[in-house]
């Protein structure tokens, strides 16, 4: 009982996004869940961070300045270190044309804004190694 | 941080893609853009939508989602972003301002209905298909499928189950509880070695086929090698689920949707299920939504109770530990979770932040305080006072800056003042913007609004012609208006400037001498013309139109501009156009100054206007009759203005080389020598309001407290060196009338 509670003690997630106000809400959401998270804001903010430190999931969004969620993952998805990271979108986009570039790019899932906060941890719990 | 707080950030953001989407809607209309335009512009609509969606303002989400929806064409070069596309735009970004600010105040959102109409029909046009419908179809579907996932707890139990004792049929059996029917059909999963380098969770599979109703019938162990030669990132088991006969094809397909080449999935009739495949897939032919999707509106909900923590998988040893670090493992601890690389912020209530400025005035004052007792004690050059006194400035600047805020959100509403006002007046008119940049004082910067939006509107209503007009002057038939802002000499300097006619000198005097503002003896210059404008009642406008011109407004836009502590001119040039400047103080509180001594008071020459100080030599003091004297600073001369004026005192030194100069920069009338009879020290100070303790007295602009708790008065130099300068001229040129002969043909005025 309490080693699953531990699991989501130690579960570290980094949430990539430009707007202030969803990376807040992301953030409340995700810690009242006991999760450990980081934030970057935008792509290449996180693609920055992650050079140097460990996460384990990602949460993006898709549209961003500088390096947009696609780009992202495709840069995650060619480097060793985060070649296996699961990465979900949350995004506003639910066209099968996007999903489908992010599942081309290496995307482990895909959420539709405004999320549900139960129903995001219990996503980033399932995905979360 | 709670929700509210979030909602505030979201505004605050809001305004930032406003202002973000309408500077690239001008450098559409302008053609001045390139690829990244139209992305930004998308993006801060993008993220108004997402905010909207989030806190659950449905009429803005709606109007976005349009909105949104047809930049995105544009974006992918389907439709062309003509001028009229860039105007129905403009008109679309005001119409989500009027939405935002509604969210804001909790007032009704405005009526979009004709404006989403005009965006639909933009997109019809260029025959596109609706990509909207289709989405929301599909979300609807997610919802449901969403709807049918609950028992989280049970199936996590289950999958333990299924990753620990592989072949499993006990599981098949703890799930058949929720009475599903045995019957049905199969769906065999078979992971790849890529879905697990691709991120992807087998487990998440099984789980979700679950959530189905599946059950399942048999995990396939034929393939599993010797322990030595098992790769960790190969897949070598597959599963057969036996699903119930009510479950949807489509709904297993989705959950294969983001597997790609990464799974083979295999469906089959029940009874079939180690036989092969009757239909094979190796990715979700049509990729719907997908496992994890939710659609929910309430993101900002109030937080459930905790998720059940039995509710454990197999897979254990947490990715963080089986990866290998790269880094010195402490690194990771060492970063504390929560804030953004970027753009850290505090939110801070105004209020709060008003009285630590408030108690760094003070804490100001105290410190001359004690630098005065302790040069009592001859202590005044103790090293820890000038640490202090470092401090205490270092403080000072720092909380000053907490409010400094660019200009450019008060610029940046000006584009829809013109637009509207071109809707009403038929003037279309040019905003060339500079210096938006420059920080000033959020106060200043709030109370600033009112008064600039009066004089763009003056400008336009009554200082540029109409398209007609100005074509026959020779003119381009649209208009130009110009913002600036500028620091200068410890001021902000805004600038207001029109191309139109400019002010008509004689028609405004007449005008006044009608209305008994002044006595037509009067001799007046030019800027004593101008200022009429600014006197209570006066219009000139031929017409009163609903803009302007009822003679109300510009007296308050005096008014306003000096209870912020500055001034305002005019300059006109008739023909060519007329131009408003306000110069404004850095900031409301703390200025720097020099004490100087005039005879038995001190007085606080602002250091913003000092540029030097000197004792003459009588080589260099030039008489000019009637007491005046010129001072020669390196071959300049600069009238010398006496302080005794303002320190009120006979005992004053009247002869320049007895006493001290201090030369001194003013906004309009340029450079001017103020004698006084010593420099006693040079600080910071507190200006407290005369006009709110006393009454407004020319040339003083306020009080402080000295170091030695007297008060003493800050000098208006601007306004001590303008009303020297007019006495001394009217003394030696009266204004010549043939300067208004030359006016008298030009038009209506301000």
């Amino acid at each position: 009982m309490t080693k699953g509670h531990e699991m989501t003690q130690s579960t570290r997630i980094l949430t990539v996004d430009d707007s202030a106000s969803m990376r807040a809400l992301l953030l409340n959401a995700l810690q009242q869940e006991g999760f450990n998270v980081e934030q970057a804001v935008d792509g290449q903010d996180a693609l920055d961070w992650l050079a140097t430190n460990e996460v384990d999931v990602i949460i993006t969004d898709i549209n961003m300045p500088r390096l947009d969620g696609f780009g992202l993952i495709e840069r995650l998805r060619e480097s060793a270190r985060h070649a296996d990271r699961p990465i979900l979108v949350l995004s506003t986009e639910s066209s099968d044309e996007k999903k489908r570039r992010a599942r081309d790019a290496g995307a482990t899932g895909w959420i539709v804004k405004p999320f549900n906060a139960d129903k995001l941890a219990a996503a980033v719990r399932r995905i979360a190694h | 941080m709670n929700a509210e707080d979030i909602q505030q950030i979201f505004f605050v953001e809001c305004e930032e893609s406003l202002e973000a989407a309408e500077a690239g809607l001008d450098e559409l209309k302008a053609g001045t853009h390139d690829d990244e335009t139209i992305n930004a512009i998308f993006r801060a609509v993008h993220s108004i939508k997402g905010g909207a969606g989030a806190f659950g303002y449905v009429a803005m989400q709606g109007f976005t989602h349009t909105f949104e929806t047809l930049l995105a064409d544009v974006r992918e070069g389907a439709v062309a972003a003509g001028s009229d596309l860039v105007d129905l735009f403009l008109l679309a970004l005001d119409c989500l301002r009027d939405h935002v600010d509604a969210a804001q105040s909790g007032g009704d959102a405005p009526d979009d209905a004709a404006l989403i109409d005009q965006l639909t029909q933009a997109q019809a046009v260029n025959a596109k298909p609706e990509p909207s419908d289709a989405a929301e179809e599909e979300e609807a579907g997610a919802d449901q499928a969403g709807n049918t996932s609950t028992a989280d707890q049970d199936l996590d139990a289950l999958l333990d189950e299924l990753m620990a004792g592989g072949d499993t049929p006990k599981a098949a059996g703890t799930a058949d509880k929720d009475g599903k029917e045995p019957a049905g059909w199969t769906v065999q999963i078979r992971p790849h070695a890529g879905a697990m380098i691709n991120g992807n969770e087998p487990l998440l599979w099984l789980r979700e086929l679950t959530e189905l109703g599946g059950e399942c019938q048999e995990c396939h162990l034929t393939e599993l090698p010797a322990l030595d030669e098992m790769n960790v990132e190969e897949g070598y088991l597959s599963w057969t689920f036996l699903m119930p006969a009510d479950a949807e094809h489509a709904a297993v397909a989705d959950i294969f949707d983001f597997a790609g080449d990464n799974c083979t999935v295999t469906y089959g009739e029940q009874g079939a299920t180690n036989t092969a495949a009757t239909d094979t897939a190796t990715a979700a032919p049509e990729p719907i939504p997908t496992p994890v999707e939710t659609t929910d509106t309430k993101a900002a909900a109030a937080p459930k109770a905790a998720p059940p923590s039995e509710a454990k998988s197999a897979e254990v040893p947490a990715k963080a530990e089986a990866t290998p670090p790269t880094k010195p493992a402490a690194e990771a601890p060492v970063r504390k979770q929560t804030q953004a690389q970027v753009n850290q912020s505090v939110r801070v209530d105004l209020g709060k932040l008003d009285k630590l400025i408030d108690g760094v005035g003070e804490l100001v004052i105290a410190q001359a305080m004690l630098t005065q007792r302790l040069a009592n004690e001859s202590l005044a050059h103790i090293e820890e006072l000038s640490m202090l006194d470092t401090l205490v400035r270092d403080i000072q600047e720092h909380a000053m800056a907490f409010r400094a805020q660019p200009i450019s959100s008060v610029f940046s509403r000006v584009p829809r003042l013109l637009r509207e006002l071109a809707g009403t007046t038929g003037k279309h008119v040019k905003l060339e913007i500079s210096g938006e940049t420059t920080e000033l004082d959020k106060t200043v910067i709030e109370r600033l609004s009112e008064p600039l939006t009066h004089l763009i509107r003056n400008a336009i209503d009554h200082g540029v012609e109409g398209a007609e007009e100005r074509k026959e002057a020779g003119k381009d038939p649209e208009g130009t208006l110009s913002l600036s802002a500028e620091q200068k000499a410890g001021r902000i300097l805004i600038r207001i400037g029109d191309d139109g006619r400019g002010i008509d000198r004689e028609k405004l005097r007449n005008k006044a001498i009608a209305n008994g503002v002044v006595d037509p003896d009067t001799q007046m210059s030019d800027e004593d013309v101008y200022n009429l404008v600014f006197a209570p009642g006066l219009s000139t406008a031929q017409s009163v139109s609903n803009i302007s011109g009822r003679g109300v407004g510009m007296d308050v836009v005096r008014q306003n501009v000096k209870e912020l502590g500055g001034r305002i001119t005019i300059e006109s040039c008739p023909g060519t156009g007329t131009t408003f400047t306000l110069a404004l103080p850095l900031t409301l509180a703390i200025s720097d100054g020099m004490i100087v001594q005039v005879g038995e008071e001190s007085l606080v020459i602002p250091l913003a206007h000092v540029v030097e100080s000197l004792r003459p030599i009588d080589a260099d003091l030039k008489g000019m009759g009637s007491g005046r004297q010129l001072l020669n600073v390196r071959g300049q001369f600069v009238p010398i203005v006496p302080l005794r004026k303002i320190a009120g005192s006979c005992r004053v030194a009247d002869n320049p080389s007895t006493g001290v100069l201090v030369v001194v920069e003013t906004e309009s009338h340029g450079c001017a020598a103020l004698l006084v009879d010593a420099i006693t020290d040079q600080r910071q100070f507190v200006i407290k309001s005369l006009d709110t303790h006393y009454r407004t007295v020319d040339s003083v602009a306020g009080a402080t407290i000295l170091g030695n708790g007297r008060v003493a008065l800050i000098v208006d130099v601007d306004h001590l060196v303008q009303s020297e300068a007019t006495s001394a001229a009217s003394a030696l040129h009266p204004p010549t009338p043939s300067q208004t002969a030359a006016e008298a043909e030009l038009a209506k005025v301000a």
